[in-house]
């Protein structure tokens, strides 16, 4: 192939991914703006079930209530945590609401129409994905899992018959602490004004544009630029292709109401496990994220995330190939 | 301000790809009014963020020269309003060095080499509603005629008018191809029809737009008979307006 015309269809090829990523990208932001000005702040969150499956399926569905990219999940997700949500519902959302959410559905369902094991699979994924780890993260206590600030305000709406004396900060060591409840602070529920909501927004659509520019730019590169055997040799094998496309989501960084666009790139060159892995893991963990996620948990819970994903993705990525290829 | 600028950017880019024809050779026609829509969206929302901004800024003015005119009697309470914190430069200069160079340089893939790094469409198997005369026939056409009838002698002597890409093929003389999309160029896939080229000519060259009429005759393969195009007739053409196909 001659350097200039490879330059000009990958060229090409990062026009069209873009191009038809944009309009999905600014539906979800619109949302995710919408769901912020109209934001929940309630005692219903401290109603939510906190049942070890029930909570995160609960958490799961409100992304349907809620449609956002994983960048715009994350301060719902800290929004459930410091209102007094269970923790196994507010991680539930965190980590299946990129995906259950009806933006994703329909984004993917564009990208690959054709495809309808993937349209059940992903969702399906991201709800089991969810579901184990909640539970691998309810097992460390909350104050080592949550970071300071988070757990001090969610402290402060929990009922104190739920709060240890020692974590207490209320002063109201030595009262009935069925009598508690009605001395909690309330969080500021206040609706943001127009502007507010605009600002962040305009903010997060041009961040995640640029994001998005990249994570075409190297798509369209690797389509054209990498030698065709060896992506074919990778793809083609079960496990090193799973797992090439989960260290592909994790650096690419995509948002997850675009992701399925850019997996159309790799579609045709991969296992089936290693494409839905690329769909499950991005809008769980990668280097974009990690920073907005450092805002809810500590190292530990971090890295607790980081692996327990991995692990799963692949699993669920090589049960995918056992039964698809 | 310079967010409503970064914004308007990307509703340039939205707007110009979709007056200047080169979604046409990007995307399938159905995305085509959502990229416009978002476009016009993000347009609306650029001028309604300004107004906000001229809004504020004319409050602050306002409170500053009440401030000037109170100074003695100031209180923490008469602070200016805080602004929200603007956009980074050097993110709203990349969005416009980017913006630009989509705007100004328009895509023009070479659709051999594209469909050279892709496997051949193997969808379209499914049995057709209903089948075109021969002569009105397109590439994409015949393709899936012989998908879902697969007996290549039905259709020995039929006469066919199609146009194309040449694809080179790794063994054996190129072939006259034709994109299918789905959404995009990137998950777009080539179906292709073999033609027996004249004798005692030049191979056409690989991404060369051809139309051909001749007629349909066999030819061996590995995997049994195989239809090919005799080509009685070769006219180089331009690029059509919208070379993929749904």
């Amino acid at each position: 192939m001659q350097p200039i015309a490879s330059f000009a269809t990958a060229w090409a090829l990062f026009q069209g991914l873009l191009i038809e990523a944009l309009p999905f990208l600014l539906i979800g932001v619109l949302i995710s703006a919408l769901a912020r000005w109209l934001a929940p702040g309630g005692r219903w969150l401290r109603r939510l079930p906190a049942h070890p499956v029930l909570g995160p399926l609960t958490g799961a569905a409100l992304g349907f209530a809620l449609p956002a990219c994983e960048c715009g999940n994350v301060p719902v997700a800290r929004r459930l945590l410091v209102a007094g949500a269970p923790l196994g519902t507010s991680l539930g959302f965190l980590f299946a609401a990129p995906v259950l959410n009806p933006i994703v559905i329909a984004s993917t369902w564009a990208a690959f129409p054709e495809q309808p094991w993937l349209l059940l699979a992903r969702p399906i994924g991201a709800v089991l994905l969810a579901l184990a780890l909640s539970a691998l993260l309810a097992l460390v206590p909350e104050a080592e899992l949550l970071q300071a600030d988070v757990l001090a305000e969610r402290r402060l709406n929990q009922p104190l018959n739920q709060v240890s004396l020692l974590e207490r900060r209320s002063g109201l060591l030595g009262n009935d602490p069925a009598t508690g409840l009605a001395t909690r602070l309330e969080p500021a529920t206040a609706r943001p004004s127009l502007n507010e909501v605009l600002n962040h927004g305009i903010t997060e659509f041009l961040n995640l544009a640029l994001l998005l520019v990249a994570g075409c730019a190297v798509a369209a590169l690797v389509q054209t630029t990498l030698p065709r055997q060896w992506l074919l040799g990778l793809g083609g094998m079960p496990t090193v292709s799973i797992l090439a496309l989960m260290a592909l989501a994790v650096v690419i960084s995509v948002c997850s109401s675009v992701d399925a666009f850019l997996a159309l790139s790799f579609a045709a060159q991969v296992t089936p496990g290693a494409l839905l892995a690329f769909l499950l893991l991005g809008p769980v963990i990668d280097l974009k994220l990690v920073g907005l996620l450092g805002r809810l948990l500590r190292p530990r819970g971090l890295l607790l995330t980081t692996a327990g994903a991995g692990l799963g993705v692949l699993l669920i990525g090589q049960w995918i190939n056992l039964w698809r290829l | 301000m310079s967010r409503a600028l970064g914004l308007v950017i990307w509703a340039l880019v939205l707007l110009r790809s979709s007056t200047d024809g080169r979604l046409d050779l990007l995307l399938r026609q159905a995305f085509h009014p959502l990229v416009a829509l978002a476009g016009l969206v993000m347009l609306a929302l650029a001028v309604g963020q300004l107004v906000l901004v001229m809004q504020e800024r004319q409050r602050n003015r306002l409170h500053r020269s009440r401030l000037q005119r109170n100074r003695q009697h100031r209180s923490p309470q008469q602070r200016a309003p805080r602004q929200a914190p603007d956009q980074p430069a050097h993110l709203v200069g990349l969005t416009s060095l980017i913006g630009l160079l989509l705007i100004a340089v328009p895509p023009n893939p070479s659709f051999a080499d594209l469909a050279r790094e892709r496997p051949s469409d193997e969808t379209g198997e499914r049995e057709l509603a209903f089948v075109l005369p021969p002569a009105q026939r397109s590439l994409t056409d015949w393709v899936r005629l012989l998908r879902s009838q697969g007996d290549p002698r039905l259709y020995t002597g039929d006469p066919v008018r199609i146009s194309g890409f040449v694809l080179p093929m790794p063994a054996g003389p190129p072939r006259l191809a034709r994109l299918l999309v789905r959404c995009c160029l990137a998950d777009a896939t080539p179906v292709g029809l073999a033609v027996r080229w004249p004798a005692n000519t030049p191979q056409p060259k690989a991404d060369q737009w051809l139309q051909i009429e001749g007629v349909m005759g066999l030819q061996p393969s590995p995997s049994g008979d195989e239809l090919v195009v005799i080509a009685n007739r070769i006219t180089p053409i331009a690029r059509p307006a919208r070379p993929l196909e749904p």
